[in-house]
């Protein structure tokens, strides 16, 4: 088992568009189910059925007596066992899952007192947390011995939503409140400011739990070889996964070895240390036997990490012309049981609260609510996709009230290109930008115009669906946080003339093979094929962050290209040392080294040597370290035209124009796939995922992906991605991050567009998913203009307040929806 | 439970449990490992794969149920001497994969399809149906429909 799998052999590309394709096509693809380790025992985990409880008992003496099972533990269980024999491991108890500093996800102090067992102990705190872990000779034995095991939940009331968590009458955590962080962004707005504007636009929007749904979910296989322990993941950060769990593990972190082969999609939900990773982890070396968990869908629905999950309630002013002078918004986040993994990522909204305007007071406030659901953690867009909705949401509103087109409001507000580098309100310097062309060219793309006169056209013709186009214009943030913004790489040469790269990245679908190989080759001057690349591997590449935040191109990227250039310094310092001149006469082309003046025979008979012979001549050669990088600010424009059906409370999107600008494009055919990808991913927010809740907490998707609704080829419209590129200052290949824009731009532009068909006077009534049910009741709503001015309807009742949704129509239909039944019945909204 | 199933044209004796999906024997027993599985509850469709030239979710048979039959996995696609199948050429050309997971399972509904009549690929609606029948998480499904459509374009039309 070694990390070469992915091709040592120089590659025949010709007649495949990527390195990766000719394997993934044929079947020789490898993922983590597929390796084939002898004695390999599967895990599976016995779970709870309740969302909230008191364990009271658990037996797994019945499972042992099924053949093929190996064992079968509960938390006591392994606190209980022997002291382990290998010596690459002091273990104790089930170590505890560690919590992300990271990107400020979580917080020392979210995490104090709210310990998150990998087993649990005596509290169920989320539907699906895992009671035991059964390990038999293959899945169907630990099946069989799961089976098997009794357990006795005394349940408690459940809170799903931050509305009725907020209110601390149930405590998930006994003596500490649910709400885990408090955390802002900008200056405070005086209530002056609010009254003396022209307009004041108010709403509450729902952000609801998605699920990533990576196609492969989560994989681990642990393998022990006498003091060393290998790993294999499909996981985006196989360093962070390497020294959380041989710091959990109690061993060297020499002694750990991380490796991720191909990996089926992973959107930002494979980058942490899982409670089932710790477990097998611990297993494997307590018995030292090979263990592998292959989570199955069903077990993925209930227990993988959601994404988004905010009750945002926001404010937005502006003068009469248009001109915006304040925007407010107050985020209450769900981030599940356990702050964990995302206790602050509710933050990234404040900061990117601000979105493309030069709005002069923005203010964002957070508050992240422990709730009896499966923890969130970043989901493609992560945090950005939540500002981007609130915000363009509020302009359509208000371009609506203004009586203005969308499109010119926006431009009207737009941080001008010439000011760049811009400092935000809420704390982020963006690089650079020019949001007017990107929307220009959305508008152009769609046939703004054309659609603007058929939706005047429809609304004359009494048996015309009515039409709406909608528009988004975001700002993202790529590249991750302080503290973060580095990479690892390095480029050996060999003596055989070919190079291998090596990035501390770890690609999940993102083409990797293809394009690091050629931005390294291009670098040297040299032919792509001679290049290849080894990544995710810890044992190639002790140091690495990974791919995460649309990271890889924009800070990875950069680090090769770092590392080729400093091959061609050292392949020049070591011909001059070689051929006694110095380096300055020594020149560097097309992976060859040669003297600047005369060339063959010149000084001393010194000739143009290839970089094989250097390698020959003067010994192995690899360089490479750690190279930072900046921040980088992606933006884009959206537009969208939805034609709806008011008797069905159907939607029908007859178009969508993407209009992302990433800077520079390292590959635009990957970029475009991740683009095209990505929106449709928003349309999946936009339109069709939510997660149903029963009474009890416990998610209603017993069919699966028959319940949870991800788009198919039959829900996609005409898609036009097009792109602008202003290259980012910040980063030294001037690229962005990629790959995030459809999540963050599209769902707004499907909403807005909605919202402008029904033109409905209270947009809070239209809340995501749209599915039919909302549209419907939303198409019979009041209209734009019929009940005196439609900014009144968000000052009718406090966001939080469980009794006002009622009021304010079906909104905890379109929340936790189901959970409630019907919320406005129930006059408890968010409950 | 003894059955005897061709795979990939290779007559294979299996001893299996009845409970066991085919899926899990083609992946576990014959280690034929492109067939994924990605919901194992026949939604996806990444586990996808012909049985006597029809198009099965491999995770909702079992494999007693192929006692006789002959199964065709994405492993069997590519021609005598590895020369790429029609279809294989045509997804890397459109950039129909990004990850690789549930390419298995699109490659294998199209090319029954396909196979069983050339002229699906000339009727849109038949490739609609074709790429809405899979999950892809990555791709947006557009890139596989001018994949299918493609391969369908470069089909040996000339009667075997």
């Amino acid at each position: 088992m070694h990390g070469d799998m992915h091709g040592a052999e120089v590659l025949v590309v010709e007649q495949w568009s990527r390195r990766e394709d000719e394997r993934l096509l044929t079947g020789e693809g490898r993922y983590v189910a597929d390796m084939d380790v002898p004695g390999c025992l599967d895990a599976v985990f016995v779970r709870s059925d309740v969302a909230h409880g008191t364990l009271r008992e658990v037996d797994c003496s019945a499972a042992y007596e099924v053949p093929g099972v190996v064992g079968a533990w509960s938390a006591a269980d392994l606190s209980e066992m022997p002291p382990c024999a290998q010596s690459a491991a002091t273990l104790q108890d089930l170590p505890p899952v560690p919590y992300v500093l990271l990107a400020q996800l979580s917080t020392e102090e979210a995490v104090a007192g709210r310990e998150w067992p990998v087993l649990v102990r005596d509290r169920v705190r989320y539907p699906g947390e895992a009671l035991v872990v059964v390990l038999g000779e293959d899945r169907y034995r630990a099946e069989d011995g799961a089976a098997k095991v009794t357990f006795r939940i005394d349940p408690l009331p459940a809170v799903v939503t931050p509305s009725t968590a907020a209110d601390d009458s149930v405590r998930l955590f006994d003596g500490l409140s649910n709400v885990a962080l408090r955390g802002e962004t900008g200056e405070p707005i005086e209530e002056s400011v609010w009254r003396e504007a022209a307009v004041v636009v108010e709403a509450r929007y729902r952000q609801q739990l998605l699920m990533p749904t990576p196609m492969e979910c989560r994989t681990i296989l642990a393998v022990p070889e006498g003091d060393a322990l290998t790993v294999w993941s499909g996981h985006q950060a196989p360093h962070r996964l390497r020294r959380e769990l041989a710091t959990l593990l109690g061993g060297l972190v020499e002694r750990v070895r991380v490796v991720v082969p191909d990996t089926g999609g992973a959107f930002g939900s494979k980058s942490a240390t899982f409670p089932e990773f710790i477990a097998v982890a611990f297993l494997a070396v307590k018995l030292g036997r090979p263990v592998r968990w292959i989570e199955d869908r069903l077990e993925s629905m209930t227990v993988a990490s959601r994404g988004r999950g905010q009750d945002q309630r926001v404010r937005l002013a502006a003068d009469a012309d248009g001109r915006l002078l304040a925007y407010e918004l107050n985020i209450d986040a769900d981030i599940g049981a356990y702050p964990h993994l995302g206790v602050g990522l509710p933050m990234q909204t404040a900061w990117m609260a601000t979105g493309p305007y030069a709005t002069p007071r923005v203010h964002a406030t957070v508050r992240s609510m422990v709730t009896n659901t499966m923890v969130t953690y970043p989901y493609r867009g992560a945090g950005r996709p939540e500002a981007a909705i609130a915000l363009e949401r509020s302009m359509d509103t208000l371009a609506r009230e203004l009586g203005m087109d969308p499109a010119e409001l926006r431009r009207r507000n737009f941080i001008p290109p010439e000011d760049f580098p811009y400092e935000t309100p809420t704390g982020r310097r963006y690089d650079s930008g020019n949001y007017a062309a990107a929307l220009d060219l959305a508008l152009e793309t769609l046939d703004y115009d054309g659609w603007r006169a058929e939706r005047a056209r429809r609304r004359t013709d009494p048996d015309a669906l009515p039409l709406g186009i909608g528009l988004s214009c975001y700002v993202e943030r790529s590249g991750g946080e302080p503290g973060g913004l580095h990479e690892f790489a390095s480029v050996e040469a060999h003596e055989d003339g070919t190079l291998t790269a090596r990035c501390g990245t770890a690609s999940s679908g993102q083409s990797h093979e293809t394009v690091f190989p050629a931005l390294v080759a291009e670098t040297l001057g040299v032919d792509g094929t001679l290049v290849r690349l080894v990544e995710g591997d810890t044992g190639e590449q002790p140091e690495g962050v990974g791919s995460f935040a649309s990271r890889s191109a924009q800070v990875g990227g950069a680090a090769l290209r770092e590392a080729a250039t400093l091959l061609v310094e050292e392949a020049r310092a070591r011909a001059a040392a070689l051929w006694e001149v110095p380096e300055a006469e020594v020149a560097w082309s097309g992976g060859t080294v040669h003297p600047v003046h005369g060339g063959h025979g010149g000084h001393g008979g010194a000739a143009a040597m290839d970089l094989a012979e250097l390698v020959k001549t003067t010994g192995p050669m690899r360089v490479g370290g750690r190279f930072e990088s900046g921040m980088a600010f992606p933006f884009g424009a959206h537009a969208a035209v939805a034609e709806v059906d008011p008797e069905l409370g159907t939607v029908r999107v007859l178009r969508l124009v993407a209009v992302d600008d990433c800077g520079v494009v390292l590959d635009p055919a990957m970029v475009h796939g991740q683009a095209f990808g990505s929106a449709v991913q928003g349309i999946g927010q936009a339109l069709y995922e939510g997660i149903p809740f029963g009474e009890n907490g416990v998610p209603l998707l017993a069919e699966g992906l028959l319940d949870y609704l991800l788009p198919t080829f039959a829900e996609i419209p005409p898609i036009e991605i097009r792109d602008t590129r202003t290259p980012s200052p910040s980063t030294p290949l001037g690229a962005k991050g990629a790959g995030e824009s459809g999540c963050i731009g599209t769902p707004a532009a499907i909403v807005n567009a909605v919202a402008d068909a029904l033109r409905v006077a209270d947009p809070c009534l239209l809340q995501m998913p749209l599915t039919p049910d909302v549209v419907w009741r939303a198409a019979r709503a009041p209209k734009f203009g019929e009940v005196g001015q439609a900014g009144e309807f968000g000052k009718t009742g406090e966001f939080g307040e469980a009794g006002e949704f009622g009021k304010a129509g079906e909104f905890g239909k379109a929340g936790k929806f189901g959970e409630a039944g019907e919320a406005g019945e129930a006059g408890e909204g968010g409950r | 439970m003894r059955i005897t199933v061709t795979v990939n044209g290779e007559e294979r004796a299996l001893d299996v449990e009845p409970r066991r999906v085919l899926a899990d024997v083609l992946r576990e027993d014959c280690r034929l490992t492109g067939t994924h599985l990605g919901c194992e509850h026949g939604v996806c469709g990444a586990c996808t794969v012909l049985v006597d030239g029809e198009a099965v979710r491999s995770c909702l048979v079992l494999a007693v149920q192929c006692d006789g039959a002959s199964v065709r996995t994405v492993e069997g696609l590519s021609g005598p001497g590895g020369e790429p199948h029609p279809l294989q050429r045509a997804f890397s050309a459109e950039h129909a994969l990004q990850c690789g997971f549930c390419t298995p399972g699109f490659l294998m509904v199209a090319a029954g399809a396909l196979e069983a009549d050339p002229s699906a690929g000339d009727d849109p609606e038949r490739v609609a149906a074709l790429v809405g029948s899979n999950i892809c998480r990555c791709t947006g499904y557009e890139p596989i429909r001018r994949a299918i459509a493609r391969a369908a374009s470069e089909w040996p039309r000339t009667p075997s």
